[in-house]
């Protein structure tokens, strides 16, 4: 467990004097893909916010060996700590190709941006087609596929996806759960974070389960997927809202 | 090839320009330095705002603080007028900076409305700093050198747009846009989003207090209503706005359209000129929200249908 790729140790952060995060440790190693899923305001994207350094955190974290606690956003960035932010976040009055070109803002490897920019394309077919599109005229499946296709022209090695399925169609989500696997065996480690803890947990090697602010629960997906408080807290709900709307 | 053909369409005209005071006559000399210092002005304001996004009405003090630079400089100091430039351009971009720092985490109207407070609370200080001669103001040494003011005011306005085309291709550029188009964006891009912002906002100030300088030397008396005033901040952001905020050349042509436009209302129907000043703007933002710049761009594929366009999307 000592190479871990992502590792945080008792690590804490909040908004002003309001504590968000209490005391979360959790590893990630290199080529996994790892769920992290709990409620609306478990504190998942304060997480992610803490991690991109973004905002400031109290506690240890260490990517790739060396500790980022220390480090700004631009340089955990250049590390390959790229975050796809919830809600995009899409340049919308940029082109589709101009997004992705953002997203190599730091690289200076001209070649190089462009057999990736093709790689990117091939990934997301829907994109190719929409090179030249003003982002913001995008359907919403469409701008996910732009805000990860950006990500990954940053050539990350970890990228953190926040709230992907928020308001997609159940297709739209399954083809990008997908196409993460996709990802994954080019090489990049992907944390997911997600409400929608089955879709996360459907493609996800590990996952690990927040309330309030603190990890109560981690193990391998199959394991949280039969664990009957993940079940009754988060799975049960679908079964029974399921039958609700078969009966009406 | 059309770039190349742009340039030296380009370097006519400011060759022209330049010859413009042993062409045409003093009025049209002393006309041309109101212009082109306006202009640099908008192009000052279009770096802050035109590219990042920040609509500043704090302009104004930077202008104010070039003016009195040169001022202080030769009235308390006797210090030669090139001195007042760089102490006017080091007080315009140190206080840019130690104010952006501050002000700009504010977004929108919160960060218009704080930097129009502080162009107001400006006049008060200076007014109450017998260095800069209190409520009653600085008179300057006299230099009959029209020509001279011209030329400055015209190299000037050259240095700020050419930094303004660097900006436009460059990486720093870029991530400014990325700033004005969705500044968290920009900062999951790795953009450093604070320093990028600090430096845009001090690169404004050093073109608008420059400005500021040469205005002082020019119109050899200065005071504190008539430099830090809002009314000329209104204007960079009028002209800016006609011209095409985020562009290389459209705040020039904002400034020089609507200066021409102005001076031609105030000696034709003189009384009402504003009146039918504000027409103007107002027809433009009605027919052209994007100004020139986006106008010239689109006309062509377009034709009419441009401004018909704009009317139905803004629902006017």
């Amino acid at each position: 467990m000592s190479d871990a790729l992502l590792k945080t140790t008792r690590l804490s952060a909040g908004y002003g004097e309001m504590p968000v995060l209490r005391d979360v440790s959790i590893d990630i190693q290199p080529a996994e893909i790892v769920a992290m899923v709990g409620g609306n305001g478990a504190g998942k994207t304060t997480l992610l916010r803490a991690l991109s350094r973004l905002i400031p955190s109290r506690g240890d974290m260490s990517f790739d060996g060396r500790s980022i606690a220390g480090a700004t956003a631009d340089q955990v960035f250049a590390m390959g700590l790229v975050q796809v932010p919830e809600g995009r976040q899409l340049f919308d009055q940029m082109s589709v190709e101009e997004n992705l070109r953002m997203g190599a803002y730091k690289r200076r490897d001209m070649t190089a941006i462009k057999d990736d920019l093709e790689r990117v394309y091939r990934l997301f077919p829907a994109l190719a087609g929409r090179r030249r599109q003003l982002a913001g005229s995008l359907s919403g499946g469409e701008q996910q596929m732009c805000a990860m296709a950006r990500a990954l022209m940053a050539r990350p090695r970890l990228m953190m996806v926040d709230e992907m399925s928020l308001g997609l169609a159940p297709v739209v989500v399954d083809l990008l759960l997908e196409t993460m696997t996709q990802i994954r065996s080019q090489g990049v480690t992907v944390l997911l974070v997600e409400q929608d803890v089955h879709a996360a947990l459907s493609v996800a090697d590990r996952g690990y389960v927040m309330e309030t602010g603190e990890i109560v629960r981690e193990g391998t997906a199959k394991e949280l997927e039969n664990d009957p408080e993940v079940q009754r807290a988060y799975l049960g709900e679908i079964t029974v809202s399921t039958v609700t709307v078969v009966k009406s | 090839m059309k770039s190349t053909a742009w340039g030296i369409v380009l370097a006519v005209i400011v060759a022209l320009l330049a010859a413009l005071p042993w062409i045409g006559n003093t009025v049209l000399v002393q006309f041309g330095i109101n212009v082109l210092l306006l202009a640099t002005l908008a192009q000052g304001w279009n770096i802050i705002s035109g590219y990042t996004g920040y609509p500043s009405f704090g302009n104004s003090v930077f202008y104010g603080l070039g003016a009195y630079g040169v001022a202080i400089a030769m009235v308390q100091y006797h210090l030669p007028f090139w001195v007042g430039m760089l102490l006017g351009l080091g007080l315009g971009v140190v206080f840019a900076g130690l104010l952006g720092l501050a002000v700009l985490r504010l977004k929108g109207h919160y960060f218009a409305i704080c930097t129009l407070g502080l162009a107001l609370v400006m006049t008060a200080i200076v007014s109450n700093l017998e260095i800069a001669g209190s409520n009653i103001g600085l008179v300057l040494p006299l230099l009959r050198s029209e020509v001279l003011f011209y030329e400055l005011a015209l190299g000037l306005l050259v240095l700020a747009t050419l930094t303004i085309f660097w900006l436009s291709r460059s990486r720093f550029g870029l991530g400014l846009i990325a700033i004005r188009e969705n500044e968290e964006g920009a900062a999951v891009m790795g953009v450093n989003t604070t320093l990028y912002k600090v430096l845009a906002f001090m690169l404004s100030a050093a073109f608008t207090a420059l400005a500021g300088g040469i205005y002082a030397y020019y119109i050899t008396f200065i005071d504190p209503v008539g430099v830090f005033d809002i009314g000329l901040n209104v204007k960079m952001i009028i002209m800016a706005v006609f011209g095409g905020p985020g562009s290389v050349l459209g705040p020039v042509a904002g400034a020089f359209i609507l200066s021409a436009i102005s001076e031609v209302l105030a000696t034709k129907v003189t009384s009402i000129a504003s009146m039918f000043f504000g027409i103007v703007i107002v027809i433009a933002v009605m027919f052209m929200p994007r100004g020139i710049a986006h106008l010239v761009q689109h006309i062509k594929r377009m034709g009419w249908g441009y401004f018909i366009d704009n009317v139905r999307t803004h629902r006017l």
